[in-house]
């Protein structure tokens, strides 16, 4: 066997190059732009962290997609799999409740293993916000706000699919916490003839039918008005008020209210979205409320967010050319090189890029 | 709302006969001539793939097909996730244990050594049961392995037992009926759910109305 290890490439790893870096950098430059705008300050996250902090926060089907590693004293580190993880904890360490809120927004890489057969990759880039200690619907309403200029900017045809984990858990509150995290998959899987099934024994039949169908639901704050009952009423009227309020901002355009979105992180507490692209195979960007994350890492501060896999958007941006490399418009072949730098510099000056 | 074709993969075989079947009583007409493996129907609505069995899942959780005909077996070993639409009434059978006639244990034995294809189905199967059980992958002519020693059982679909009745083997036992399903990607359904829903719509009456006309 020859020796190919100058060759071979491990699974899941990505380079970007040239011209396509450029492009990822600039985006990433313009997005960052953006937040900064709207008041949010840029946060690093260590690669790596221990592995025990944030054990109890990672659901066990993800486990096995976590990178974990032991340093010199024995500790289980993980690589960073979750941005939103790792600044909860960063954030718990510095701030305190008089701080409160605080907008940050960070732009780095994850590391999460996809299967062998998976065309993506396992390191991925990750672009987002967090609203930290503004609670309900004034930082909801924030949040959406900023997501659907953050659309805007990147120019991609997008659909925003707008749910939440509390009408999730006020309409299954009886049920124990395995068996609403059961009733969750059959949800997002949109599995709704085993969710009566398994709801008829503790609801009846009749109810289960009605709550496979309220949880079926895609559409218009409009139309979501006839499922209002008595359990429901307060978490319903929460949505249409948010959607309404979009409207009224001319941010409505793309939102639909879903209800089988209910959250895919075990942290979410209130509204929940998923945004959706032509062509890509799986959301692009997730995002919700989280009040009680960040008092596992000691600061109960009230949360909402987003982040995208801005890989995954790149290709589907259009205009893609304003983030595009400049022609570089002359080559200067001046046999003395001192005058060639002379007359790169101001030719520089004017914004254009020169090569000696 | 795009225009485009909704990107729908068919599975090589009797499957696809059999939608193809079904899709012409509702006017969706297609054909794959020339061994072609893509063909649009006549009205510009659908694409249809012709792609191998087991590699269905995998067309689909890229989103490169939005749509599929898959049976259960073969969503259970791509474990992927995808919405299951509609259930067809063609192509169930079901998985089974099976063994050389007089020549095995009923499956009691305290630890299973089972030839099969399926062996995310096996494993997580007998897992449940708390049953230690030897895997050994083969991907086709499964029944072959009791026959020449390579293992005292087999775990594989079983519809008439024909193959099986003809290899001097028998059903032991029934583990899960297999039920052919028209499955999405998520994130295509929601791009595209209110096409998506319209068709589901469209196949349940079709199917319907397919049915009783082969029972005239």
């Amino acid at each position: 066997m020859t020796n190919n290890k100058r060759t071979k490439i491990p699974q899941g790893s990505e380079t970007v190059f040239f011209e396509e870096a450029y492009i990822h950098r600039k985006l990433t430059e313009a997005l960052n732009n953006l937040f900064n705008s709207w008041g949010y300050l840029p946060v690093e996250t260590p690669v790596f962290d221990l592995f025990d902090a944030y054990r109890p926060l990672i659901p066990a089907e993800n486990t096995d997609k976590v990178y974990r590693l032991i340093d010199r004293d024995g500790d289980l580190l993980m690589l960073r799999s979750d941005i939103t993880l790792f600044l909860a904890r960063q954030m718990g360490l510095i701030l305190t409740e008089k701080e409160l809120p605080v907008r940050i927004c960070y732009s780095d890489s994850i590391l999460r293993h996809q299967d062998s057969d998976d065309i993506s990759h396992n390191e991925f880039f990750q672009s987002g916000v967090e609203l930290i200690g503004k609670p309900g619907f004034e930082g909801d309403i924030e949040i959406l706000l900023l997501l659907s200029r953050t659309i805007s900017l990147m120019d991609i045809p997008a659909e925003i699919h707008l749910g939440s984990r509390s009408l999730f858990n006020t309409v299954f509150k009886a049920f124990s916490e395995n068996d609403k995290n059961e009733i969750l998959k059959m949800t997002s899987l949109r599995n709704f003839n085993e969710l009566i099934d398994f709801c008829t024994p503790v609801m009846g039949k009749e109810k289960a039918e009605k709550t496979a169908e309220l949880f079926s639901y895609i559409g218009n704050a409009k139309d979501l008005k006839k499922f209002i009952d008595e359990i429901n009423k307060d978490e319903i009227n929460y949505l249409i008020n948010i959607v309404e309020t979009l409207e009224k901002a001319g941010c409505a355009d793309n939102v639909h209210i879903d209800l089988s979105e209910a959250g895919s992180q075990s942290y979410h507490t209130g509204i929940v979205f998923q945004v959706y692209m032509q062509k890509v195979d799986s959301a692009i960007i997730s995002g919700g409320r989280y009040d009680s994350l960040l008092s596992n890492f000691g600061i109960p501060a009230p949360s909402v967010g987003f982040s995208m896999l801005q890989r995954k958007i790149e290709p589907g941006i259009k205009n893609i050319e304003r983030f595009a490399l400049p022609k570089i418009e002359k080559t200067l072949e001046e046999s003395d090189i001192v005058n060639s730098f002379k007359k790169a510099e101001k030719l520089r000056s004017e914004g254009k890029i020169v090569t000696l | 709302m795009t225009n485009e074709p909704l990107l729908f993969a068919l599975p090589k075989g009797r499957l696809m006969e059999k939608s193809q079947e079904l899709f012409n009583s509702m006017g969706i007409k297609f054909s794959f001539d020339n061994r072609k493996l893509v063909a649009d129907d006549q009205t510009g609505e659908f694409r249809f793939f012709l792609v191998k069995n087991s590699d269905l899942p995998t067309y689909v959780h890229h989103g490169i097909a939005g749509l599929g005909v898959c049976g259960s077996d073969v969503i259970y070993e791509s474990g992927k996730d995808f919405y299951k639409l509609h259930t067809f009434s063609y192509g169930s059978t079901k998985m089974c244990l099976a063994g050389l006639k007089g020549a095995h244990n009923n499956g009691n034995d305290a630890a299973l050594k089972v030839s099969s294809k399926f062996t995310r189905f096996t494993r997580d199967y007998y897992n449940s049961k708390n049953t230690p059980v030897e895997i050994i992958k083969l991907n086709g002519s499964v029944e072959l392995g009791p026959v020449l020693g390579l293992s005292p059982y087999i775990v594989d679909l079983v519809e008439t037992g024909n193959t099986l009745r003809a290899n001097n083997l028998e059903v032991i036992k029934e583990l899960s009926d297999i039920k052919v399903h028209l499955i999405a990607n998520p994130a295509y359904y929601k791009i595209n759910y209110k096409r998506i829903n319209k068709f589901v719509e469209d196949i349940k009456k079709g199917e319907e109305n397919w049915n009783r006309e082969k029972q005239k």
